[in-house]
């Protein structure tokens, strides 16, 4: 029997999406994910729609060698701009102290993985933000943010399939 | 990628879930003196809902809580299943309550080392005897016992997965049954993670003895003999616990509105197979009910009002919610009408008392559980209905509930997922009518939830859910009747006004699904006295 400690999780690359889906254009991590299943994906790769469930977000990242992980972010730019969170600052995640079970953000999800995970924390992971033009209550998402969407489909697409042959 | 930018990202926190809550207690001499509790979001998932396809409840709701989703799934299907007057065969209803069940089992630890234990270590009591062992065990992220509490608390929910395929905001569970077939490999792994989690963390960590052993306790005072009864049980988190807790005098506040409301849940896989709101009380294993003070009452759906008064809402009243309405204000222009909070506040009518204020949680259902003539497949356990009659409610007796039920869902999980039978169905496609109302309510872990739905022309006409958060933290209602958690906190006696960690005990013993501000003033200068942030995930 499989010990129960390990789940079959084990994958190359684990894809999560974070938002609330009822939120209008924060809930573009979760959509990004159904259009990604519905396109099909490389053997090796595994989905997670991460909701607004971040300390789980933390436990399905255990047994994936890669994360990439997709989040809506309001930093005054552009509705739809598409942020690659800098390396630097994957490293310097903010303190375990004042994390939060209901408002936990793409980076409290990583600090409390690091401390979950320990050694099993994956050493590869990429952010992808993408810049929100509308909050309000509402699932349809705004067109800038759906157009960077679909182009950051394509890329992912492309290279994990590059990645898997 | 093009469109890739690299700069320092200042990125505002995004109100996810229900939003926050802002609580203004006022503090006459060190002793809280009032209280108004302000959810500072609105929510309108009801007004998303309107319009939309009757299955939208679906996808939907189970998004209003980053950590409730399987109880909203499991309420609005029950609401689409009485609409649509579907049959469910038994495999379906047992699918659903291992959901359900293991949900609440990771919420449990989860909730208790996580963010209700982390007050017990703090600098205020550090002259308790028990202090240094609190410390050792409990402090957030590096306490013996903090650890495998937090890490163990993942393993139920990977029950949930292996049906629902993820967890939380999956939305398998369907009008007619569930959309899974499990195999016999599901089941033993699923039992073996169960075992596991049982034996390595409730067992080992939490209880000092066997489930059984703890399962003999039958009133408060047998609770409070067992923690003193060998070195095994002595030693557990939970002896620690109730003898630590006691040291810190959480045994002696945050009594609440003493009434308790409770709508159950598992529903009996034989039992209910046509589901109806009719036969909903007499199919609930965990049983649904009143406690008003004195006596208790049948809970009946129709006594439900959602009272808008103090709310940011046109009008004000309280309506059934079939009726509810949505309506939105500007919080500044209602404010001027003495509204104070997103949250309506749910109210129940008991005979001759009129529309109270109810208490929901654990400690609701437990002491629901403690009601006479139960039928053979219902739960009976007078243990709660004891603690409030001989001890009353409070902090602790809250806690205790709550934990109580790890040993409880594990046993009903155990079984149903013995009885699953492979070669039975999990599903009968139902006749999606395209007019009807449905009920469906659920006890999250938190307390109870429920959806009421009314069809028109195939579409949601209206839809109304009632959160635990809501019942718990709502505001006053039009007879200025304070709400559950807002009667709580007055009378409360706070030893330092620096860091008032009583208010903290109380909050978060009602687990509510928001963050939580308190702002402390002084009654005579209106000077606010401190600020703090309870709820915290550490």
């Amino acid at each position: 029997m499989t010990s129960p400690m390990r789940v079959e999780t084990d994958c190359h690359t684990l894809v999560i999406g974070c938002g609330n889906l009822l939120r209008a254009d924060d809930g573009v991590g979760p959509v990004l994910i159904r259009h990604m299943w519905e396109r099909g994906l490389p053997p090796g790769v595994r989905l997670a729609d991460g909701g607004t469930a971040g300390m789980d977000v933390a436990f399905q990242m255990r047994g994936a060698q890669r994360v990439i992980l997709i989040d809506a972010c309001c930093s005054d730019s552009e509705p739809g701009t598409l942020f690659r969170v800098p390396g630097e600052e994957l490293e310097d995640l903010p303190p375990l102290e004042g994390l939060h079970s209901h408002s936990f953000r793409w980076d409290h999800a990583l600090a409390f993985a690091r401390w979950l995970l320990k050694d099993e924390y994956p050493t590869d992971i990429l952010v992808y933000l993408i810049e929100a033009g509308n909050l309000d209550p509402g699932m349809e998402l705004t067109p800038p943010v759906e157009k960077t969407m679909h182009a950051l489909i394509d890329t992912l697409l492309e290279e994990l399939r590059e990645g898997s042959g | 990628m093009a469109k890739t930018k690299s700069k320092e990202l200042h990125i505002s926190p995004l109100g996810r879930v229900e939003g926050d809550l802002d609580l203004r207690v006022t503090v006459d001499d060190g002793t809280v003196t009032d209280a108004f509790t302000t959810a500072g979001m609105f929510r309108g998932f009801e007004m998303i809902l309107k319009g939309k396809d009757p299955q939208a409840g679906l996808i939907v709701t189970p998004r209003i809580c980053g950590i409730c989703g399987g109880s909203h799934l499991y309420k609005a299907v029950y609401a689409l299943d009485t609409a649509w007057k579907t049959e469910v065969p038994p495999n379906g209803t047992r699918i659903r309550n291992i959901a359900q069940a293991c949900e609440t089992l990771q919420s449990i630890p989860r909730w208790f080392y996580a963010i209700f234990a982390i007050d017990l270590v703090n600098k205020n009591y550090a002259k308790a005897k028990g202090y240094d062992e609190a410390v050792r065990r409990f402090s957030p992220f590096v306490g013996t016992s903090y650890e495998p509490g937090v890490t163990l608390s993942g393993k139920p929910v990977e029950i949930y997965a292996i049906f629902g395929g993820q967890w939380p905001h999956s939305s398998f569970m369907i009008p007619g049954g569930v959309m899974c077939g499990p195999t016999l490999s599901d089941i033993t792994r699923s039992i073996a993670i169960l075992e596991y989690w049982k034996d390595e963390w409730l067992e080992k960590k939490w209880l000092g003895c066997s489930v059984d052993r703890w399962l003999e306790n039958k009133t408060w005072n047998d609770i409070l003999e067992w923690a003193d009864e060998n070195d095994s049980q002595r030693n557990s988190d939970c002896g620690f616990f109730i003898r630590y807790a006691q040291e810190i005098g959480l045994d002696k506040y945050g009594q609440g509105c003493g009434a308790f409301l409770a709508t159950g849940t598992f529903l009996h896989p034989d039992h209910y197979t046509k589901p109806t709101i009719e036969g909903r009380n007499a199919a609930l294993i965990a049983r649904s009910g009143i406690w008003d003070g004195e006596g208790y009452h049948e809970f009946d759906q129709a006594k439900v009002r959602e009272d808008h008064t103090h709310s940011f809402f046109k009008g004000k009243g309280a309506l059934h919610p079939f009726e509810g309405r949505t309506e939105p204000l500007d919080p500044k222009d209602a404010a001027k009408e003495n509204k104070y909070s997103w949250a309506k506040a749910p109210r129940y009518d008991v005979a001759g008392k009129g529309l109270i204020p109810l208490e929901t949680g654990p400690l609701s259902r437990q002491v629901m559980a403690g009601q006479g003539n139960a039928k053979d497949y219902q739960d009976h356990d007078g243990l709660f209905s004891d603690a409030i009659k001989t001890v009353g409610p409070s902090v602790l007796v809250r806690v205790m509930a709550r934990m109580h039920e790890a040993a409880k869902y594990y046993k009903l999980t155990r079984k149903w997922l013995d009885e699953v039978d492979l070669h039975d169905k999990f599903y009968i496609k139902p006749v999606e009518h395209d007019e009807g109302q449905g009920f469906g309510a659920t006890e999250a872990a938190r307390g109870a939830l429920c959806d009421w739905i009314k069809i028109k022309d195939g579409k949601i006409e209206n839809y109304q859910v009632v959160t635990p958060t809501a019942w718990n933290i709502g505001p006053q209602d039009g007879e200025k009747t304070h709400g559950p958690m807002e009667q709580a906190f007055i009378g409360t006696t706070i030893k330092d006004m620096e860091d008032p960690v009583e208010l903290g005990h109380v909050a978060r013993s009602y687990d509510s699904c928001l963050v939580c501000t308190v702002h402390a003033y002084d009654a005579k200068s209106g000077k606010q006295l401190t600020k703090f942030q309870v709820n915290n995930f550490c």
